[in-house]
């Protein structure tokens, strides 16, 4: 999301400075305007879209090429210093959230788009490159690239790498990580090396379907060649009202069941309609719950698919049902459901976005789940989510101002993601652990998941150089067991909360 | 609960490499029993399912144990709504389809051998067949899995809901590590509805360069083809593409396709439903038919056409009895016969690797005659990452006891 959850911001853990040899150093690779260690430049990356945290790094540097991340690592690894790598800064789960001290790596200026070769169906590009120019460099010639964050036009290529980013469409088309077909990685010693290949099955483990999603924490990605696709031939929309969430869900899983796979499909309840409708002007009637949903394909398929979801919606209880007159109306629609997380700013002073999993078939059941939570705590939850796939992002919506507020909105966020598990579904379905759900990740996995993942991290990284503190519950070291977590003693006298 | 150790018979064998003893634990909670009583005794162990891809990597370096999977028979969670299904290794790929056809569901895997292959060896071999145009390979389809790492440790990665960034993505790393990791103990796959109707558009008699020109031709036009195979024999090449999907669109693009045959010259015929069973019994024919030579080729998509024909030339001389099969819309195919002289075969692989690398592409030997091995390497050249290959299996099998020695690099 461009503009995240509009929680009151954190002030900034202040930086530890690092030495002059180290950016006299830095700045000998880069060219010393692109090291920034004044204090206004280390607060501006002190957060990324997850603004309920923020750590001033020890010293931001900003390389042009792969050569230049090679010698910026080596230097951090011989000054001992951590490294966060950082893209455009969208991402919503404290990712690229700076460890005090460390060396943040932004790829902003890395934005080349090297190759690109249409017969084949792949273009490489750079990591900093902003996912809808991909699609927008190739649009011309009638491709596209499929994952499409909702972030899509300020988010980066490498970031959605670290992220496994996906996005409405990726009902049908799938992740990040089923459209890169290679990539270019420096490692915590600065060593270079391209995983996969624009040619299919190279023999070996699938090393690359382990680096994306790795969340930064295997190394630092230069160069990313991935898969394009022929943009369908038609593409049918259309927005469905009904009175609740649960008609609404019923709708989804009758499309489903029919045998139709949707390109997306999309819910919002009456909280997150009543926002979209405050931001966009749409005119949304006021309404329990809606769906907007695409197909696309072949011409006559496209037709088919749609009139039969269509039927099933006005069967499963649809009050309306919409469909766009023209493209310009069809984005309008869409912009709707883009804008819906900012769009909640309108009707609330803050919120929390959410990001659970849950079996599709549970949306139900886990929405009147979360309702009675809600109630009960008195805290108002809009929801709007990927139906298709069952990622719900509920938005808790509370007043920092109100003392207590954020941390019972915190609380109630935490339970929401505890309701999905016990539905057997995941803590994220496309935001990422980061540092935000790190504690939550003993609740999904067992210490032998952890332990088999932990291992599979320090294959790549030894060191534990690149993102320490994300994605695992606690920390441990590489080669040795993680020791029996006790509690600090400053905890157990309840001066301090363990998270 | 101590598993019983059976004494090896010589058909337990991996690639003439014999063990001392075989494991046939019945459940997954046996089968970690097994490898922790493996582990405390050291021993070297490789894992087999079907047995249909046994052939495929290096033989074992050294060999003690084989456990068997095909005990682990079970379907544990089967929610077609969801459309996941939750199965142990050990379950047969055919058997996994009829079941899922009763809900009119489909795993999105049609590799050969359907019958033996189990799900755990299609995962470990990344065995797959033409539907991988449309819905991908195996990487694209696990979302969970259990393992049992060397040790005897039990982990799980992913999870049952299809959208899941949740930790390190130990599924894929499955994918065709021939369980040198640690054994698949169960998969969770996500599943596609059965298409309500199929066409299947066969052109007899093609050039390779003409299947190429079909395969651009098919994208420019829009029209999304769910599988395009081309078979190669010594009386020449025909392609079938097939549409899959609902009535409308699949006569809609069958129809399309027709007539780009029609103005490119290329004569075609219409093959709606059963009636296109012949190609493509054809096709599988010529995946499983018995071999003692088979090589997986491998180029990028648009010139696949070109180094297959180059391929095929060189080998051919090598070959009795020579077939192909190609997907050009992957870039993948394969090539097989029998090998009547060693010494041709050798120089001729040597041959077709240098032409298929001139369009950046490889070859991989899946079966070949002992004396074949001998002087070639299966996987040939190692791929630049094979340093993190290694760092990854001494992670999870520091000792090196998971089928040792048959994955590139000698891992």
């Amino acid at each position: 999301m461009s503009a995240p959850s509009a929680v009151s911001p954190a002030i900034p853990t202040p930086a530890r400075p690092v030495s002059a040899w180290v950016l006299a150093q830095l700045g000998s690779i880069v060219g010393p305007q692109h090291v920034l260690s004044d204090r206004g430049a280390l607060r501006t990356y002190a957060s990324d879209a997850l603004a309920t945290f923020a750590v001033e790094p020890g010293v931001v540097v900003l390389p042009a090429s792969t050569a230049e991340v090679a010698e910026v690592v080596k230097v951090a690894r011989s000054a001992g210093l951590p490294v966060v790598p950082r893209g455009s800064g969208t991402g919503l789960s404290g990712g690229a959230l700076p460890v005090p001290g460390c060396v943040l790596v932004g790829l902003s200026r890395m934005k080349r788009i090297l190759e690109v070769d249409l017969a084949n169906r792949w273009m490489r590009v750079e990591p900093g490159v902003i996912n809808l120019d991909v699609s927008k460099r190739i649009a011309p010639d009638g491709y596209y690239y499929a994952p499409d964050p909702s972030s899509q036009s300020v988010c980066s290529i490498g970031g959605n790498l670290a992220e496994n980013s996906g996005g409405a469409h990726c009902l049908k088309y799938g992740f990040t990580v089923n459209h890169v077909l290679a990539a270019r990685l420096v490692t915590y010693d600065g060593t270079v090396v391209d995983l996969g290949s624009a040619v299919p099955d190279t023999p070996g483990f699938d090393v690359l379907g382990v680096l994306v999603g790795s969340e930064g924490l295997v190394g630092i990605v230069t160069e990313v060649t991935l898969r394009i696709l022929r943009k369908p031939e038609a593409t049918r929309t259309f927005f469905a009202t009904f009175p609740s969430t649960t008609e609404a869900g019923h709708c989804v899983s009758e499309i489903i069941g029919s045998g139709i796979i949707p390109a997306a499909i999309e819910m919002m309840d009456r909280l997150a309609i009543e926002a979209a409708k405050a931001a966009t002007g749409l005119d949304w009637p006021d309404v329990g719950a809606a769906l907007l949903m695409d197909v696309d394909g072949p011409l006559a398929e496209a037709e088919h698919t749609s009139q039969k979801a269509v039927e099933l919606a006005r069967r499963t209880g649809a009050l309306e049902v919409r469909v766009p007159k023209d493209e310009d109306e069809r984005l309008l629609m869409w912009k709707g459901r883009k804008s819906a997380f900012a769009a909640v700013g309108r009707i609330s002073p803050n919120y929390l976005v959410q990001d659970g999993v849950i079996p599709r078939t549970a949306i139900a059941e886990v929405l009147a789940e979360i309702s009675r939570l809600s109630q009960k705590d008195g805290l108002r939850v809009a929801n709007v989510f990927h139906a298709g796939d069952g990622n719900l992002h509920p938005l808790v919506l509370f007043d920092a101002k109100r003392p207590g507020e954020e941390q019972r909105a915190e609380a109630l966020a935490g339970e929401i993601l505890r309701i999905c598990l016990r539905h057997g579904g995941s803590i994220t379905g496309e935001h990422g652990v980061g540092a935000d759900k790190a504690p939550y990740m003993g609740e999904m996995f067992s210490e032998a998941d952890l332990d088999t993942m932990a291992r599979v991290r320090c294959a790549f990284d030894p060191e534990q150089r690149f993102n320490p503190g994300k994605v695992f519950p606690t920390p441990r070291l590489c080669g040795d067991r993680p020791g029996i977590y006790s509690p600090h003693p400053a905890e157990l006298s309840g001066l301090a909360e363990r998270v | 609960m101590a598993v019983l150790a059976l004494p090896a018979t010589p058909a337990d064998a991996i690639l003439g490499v014999p063990p001392t003893r075989v494991f046939r634990p019945a459940s997954l909670d046996e089968a970690e029993e097994a490898v922790r009583e493996i582990a405390r005794d050291g021993l070297r162990l490789a894992f087999v399912g079907g047995g249909t891809e046994l052939d495929l990597g290096a033989p074992p370096s050294a060999l003690d144990a084989v456990l068997y999977t095909t005990g682990l028979g079970r379907v544990l969670e089967y929610a077609p709504l969801d459309q996941i299904v939750t199965v142990e290794a050990g379950v047969p790929l055919a058997a996994l389809q009829a079941r899922l056809r009763g809900e009119q569901q489909m795993l999105a895997l049609d590799p050969p051998w359907a019958e033996r292959a189990t799900v755990g060896g299609v995962v470990a071999t990344n065995a797959f067949g033409p539907r991988r145009t449309r819905y991908g390979a195996v990487r694209d389809l696990i979302i969970g899995v259990t393992l049992v790492r060397a040790d005897g440790t039990r982990a799980k990665g992913g999870g049952k809901v299809v959208k899941n960034v949740a930790g390190f993505d130990l599924p894929k790393l499955m994918v065709g590590s021939l369980g040198s990791l640690g054994l698949i103990g169960t998969v969770t796959f996500r599943l596609h509805p059965l298409a309500e109707t199929s066409s299947t558009v066969l052109f007899p008699q093609v050039t390779p360069v003409a299947a190429g020109r079909l395969v651009l031709e098919m994208y420019a036009a829009q029209l999304e083809a769910g599988a395009v195979a081309a078979l190669w024999t010594d009386r020449g090449v025909e392609v079938g593409c097939r549409f899959e999907g609902f009535e409308a669109g699949v006569r809609q693009q069958r129809d399309r396709l027709s007539s780009i045959a029609q103005k490119l010259q290329m004569p075609a015929e219409v093959l709606d439903g059963s009636s296109a069973d012949g190609f493509w019994r054809r096709h599988t024919a010529a995946r499983e038919a018995p071999a003692s030579l088979r090589a997986k080729i491998a180029s990028q998509p648009a010139e696949s056409p070109q180094a297959a024909a180059e391929a095929w030339a060189i080998l051919r001389e090598a070959l009795q009895a020579p077939r192909a099969v190609l997907y050009p819309t992957l870039g993948l195919g394969f090539v097989a016969g029998d090998v009547p002289e060693a010494g041709a075969l050798i120089l001729a692989i040597a041959r077709a690797r240098a032409a298929l690398a001139l369009h950046g592409g490889h070859l991989i030997l899946h079966a070949a005659p002992a004396q074949v091995r001998g002087q070639t390497d299966v996987w040939g050249p190692a791929p630049a990452a094979t340093f993190l290959f290694r760092r990854l299996k001494d992670a999870l099998d520091p000792e090196h006891r998971l089928a040792v020695g048959r994955l590139v690099g000698g891992l």
